[in-house]
């Protein structure tokens, strides 16, 4: 059995050396989706570290909040402000320069804003001395306007309008700590500076739920999603040469002499098994490379690993991940009748089953029914599995609840393509 | 009695959801050393019959052996006894031959040295051992078609079972297949040999046996005593007859 299975490895291996065509598409295709991929999906990835906000600033207040206004968003970080103010540019040139996208936000400070709330400030101050009821003076609230590119996205749309209300949730506080301290000179005599605020007392800590890599944390970045993703896309889409390959052996008549030589269809797909779960690690290999050092090249994070027992840990989702790939085509090959319909069925079904299982973005950012659809995909699992090594720093339990269900769909694949395979053939 | 390599013994196969049987009651000895010819018009049953006989298919009822060894009950060393040509050139085109051979040959459980002695043997007798190391792809078609003959000749078979060997070559190509079969023949192998061509039959078989309609129609038990009798073609549509078989519409 042993030389049958090797003979049947050697052929495929053979077979797959002399498809130039077939080689681009198991080792360039991927290559290729994971540098464009990586490239056009950093952006996106960065929207909230690297990437910074254009922000076009018309204070027509002139005073203190205008300022603090300014301060406050330069400050916040991401955010790139250009204050318009004594340009000669009006409201509608701000919103006119928005909408175009030069600028993604702008902000309009009204005129008035810091007489308003110095008034609002020494009323409510008042009232906490001389019970007086702050009534009559003047209008309660006013609006720093907010004007945004419609084409940016929700996300950013909070970001700006979480900063700036933090900005000036920060004033009005500062303006009343200041009032109170007057205040307290006058009823004293005593002069009583006011306090500066120094940010909270009580802050907010992130942590990554992921164990130290090499002494950095590793976060979801381009790299660190793109790389595994498409060594999993590669991995199944080489079912299309697989199933194609099968038919072919079909049509030519090479099956029917199979047929009346010693040997089992278990020999043959064992075989199959064998040479495309060769094909899978080759892959990965390759890919793990192209994100560790190719990837720089072109301006991107490297792919992160953390040391041997991780790359280790990889390579066995990697086997169980081309196990289930390579069944997966087996079983397209074993059902279909024409090497259009293997092509077809087999690419088709790897598009959707990689669009919904979190391949070309993650999981989480699709809608509710979309993600519980996805984690019936074995793509999702595959990512899923790549993610608790690369991304958790996950040990051998860690990816057992995804590796399982995976080896579940590898046996019926298999079960169900020597059903096929003895059905198809003998017709 | 001479002892058969092939025999076949009351095949009947009826085709899921088919109405009526491919074969009905088949019943055929091939004997030892003779070179037996299956003919038949389109549609007579030869195909299923080859292919229940080289163990593709099941029969529905009825039993095949080869050598002795029942096909299903003892399939291995039924098949192990027995090469089959078919009538597809099966071999992979981007392969080399020596690369086909040694995957055939493999298969058949040769041990490197026995295949490599075996397969140059054979590339020599066919003229193919200059171009031995060429995807065969690349060959013409009597060349694909003289090493789709020795890819069942490899483990040197004691019966061959051929299907239509010779369509669509060249005389030469034709020629050569010919001599070797016979050579194989006078050898010792026994051969089966399913073909349209009745010029081949006359020239090759020692026997005939006419399928028609699922069922043996007729045998022509010594072709070779036959000079200055009916010509085998007149004989052939004496027995199936002149109607036309084209497919049921």
């Amino acid at each position: 059995m042993i030389r049958r299975v090797t003979a049947h490895i050697r052929k495929e291996l053979l077979l797959l050396l002399r498809d130039r065509a077939g080689l681009a598409l198991l080792f360039g295709m991927p290559v290729a989706l994971v540098c464009i991929m990586a490239v056009v999906q950093d952006a996106p990835f960065k929207d909230f570290t690297e990437n910074r906000v254009k922000v076009l600033l018309l204070d027509h207040d002139g005073g203190g909040v205008g300022r603090g206004i300014r301060e406050g968003l330069e400050q916040a970080g991401p955010f790139i402000v250009t204050d318009g103010t004594g340009s000669g540019l009006s409201d509608a040139d701000l919103r006119d320069r928005v909408r175009r996208g030069e600028q993604q936000v702008g902000v309009i400070v009204p005129a008035g804003l810091s007489d308003l709330l110095a008034d609002r400030s020494t009323h409510q101050v008042a009232s906490y001395f001389d019970l007086t009821t702050g009534e009559g003076a003047g209008p309660d609230t006013a609006n720093v306007v907010l004007v945004i590119d419609p084409t940016v996205k929700q996300a950013f749309r909070s970001l700006v309008a979480g900063a700036l209300e933090r900005v000036l949730a920060g004033l009005s506080a500062q303006r009343l700590l200041t009032d109170l301290a007057r205040r307290m000179s006058e009823m004293t005599g005593d002069s009583v500076d006011a306090p500066r605020i120094q940010g909270s007392f009580i802050g907010v800590e992130q942590r990554l739920a992921a164990k130290d890599l090499a002494g950095e944390k590793v976060a979801l970045d381009s790299t660190q999603h793109n790389v595994p993703a498409w060594t999993i896309f590669a991995m199944f889409f080489s079912v299309v040469l697989l199933a194609g390959n099968m038919v072919k052996e079909r049509d030519s008549g090479c099956m029917t002499r199979l047929l009346t030589m010693p040997g089992t269809t278990t020999d043959r797909i064992l075989g199959r098994l064998a040479a495309y779960l060769f094909v899978c690690m080759a892959q990965t290999l390759l890919l793990l490379l192209v994100g560790r050092f190719a990837l720089p090249w072109i301006g991107l994070a490297p792919l992160r690993l953390s040391g041997p027992a991780m790359v280790l840990l990889l390579f066995v989702a990697a086997a169980v991940v081309g196990l289930a790939a390579t069944s997966f085509g087996i079983l397209i090959g074993s059902f279909t009748r024409t090497q259009q319909q293997s092509a077809v069925l087999g690419s088709t079904a790897v598009v959707i089953l990689s669009a919904i299982g979190g391949i070309w973005v993650p999981l989480y950012i699709m809608p509710d029914a979309m993600q519980a659809l996805g984690r019936l995909s074995p793509l999702n699992w595959s990512m899923e599995a790549f993610n608790a090594v690369l991304l958790r720093g996950g040990a051998w339990t860690d990816l057992l609840p995804y590796l399982l269900p995976l080896l579940v769909f590898t046996c019926g694949c298999i079960a169900l393509s020597v059903f096929g395979e003895r059905r198809v053939a003998r017709r | 009695m001479p002892h058969s390599d092939i025999r076949v013994c009351a095949v009947t196969k009826r085709y899921r959801g088919s109405a009526t049987s491919a074969l009905r009651g088949v019943d055929i000895d091939a004997r030892r050393g003779e070179f037996l010819g299956l003919l038949g018009p389109n549609g007579a049953g030869k195909t299923t019959l080859l292919s229940i006989i080289t163990g593709v298919l099941r029969p529905s009822t009825g039993t095949v052996e080869v050598r002795g060894a029942g096909m299903h009950a003892d399939r291995r060393r039924a098949l192990s006894a027995m090469g089959f040509v078919p009538q597809e050139i099966a071999l992979y085109g981007t392969l080399t031959a020596r690369e086909n051979l040694a995957y055939f040959g493999r298969l058949q459980g040769l041990d490197r040295a026995t295949l490599a002695a075996r397969s140059a043997e054979l590339l020599e007798r066919t003229g193919l051992a200059t171009r031995a190391d060429e995807p065969v792809r690349q060959w013409s078609g009597g060349m694909q078609r003289r090493l789709n003959l020795i890819t069942a000749l490899l483990h040197d078979p004691a019966v061959l079972v051929l299907d239509e060997p010779t369509v669509g070559i060249d005389v030469q190509s034709r020629t050569a297949i010919w001599e070797e079969l016979q050579a194989i023949n006078a050898r010792g192998t026994t051969v089966l040999y399913s073909s349209h061509h009745l010029e081949e039959a006359e020239r090759l078989c020692s026997r005939v046996v006419i399928i028609d309609h699922g069922q043996v129609a007729g045998e022509i038990a010594d072709m070779r005593t036959r000079s200055g009798q009916e010509r085998l073609e007149e004989t052939f549509l004496r027995i199936t007859g002149r109607a036309l078989r084209d497919d049921p519409a």
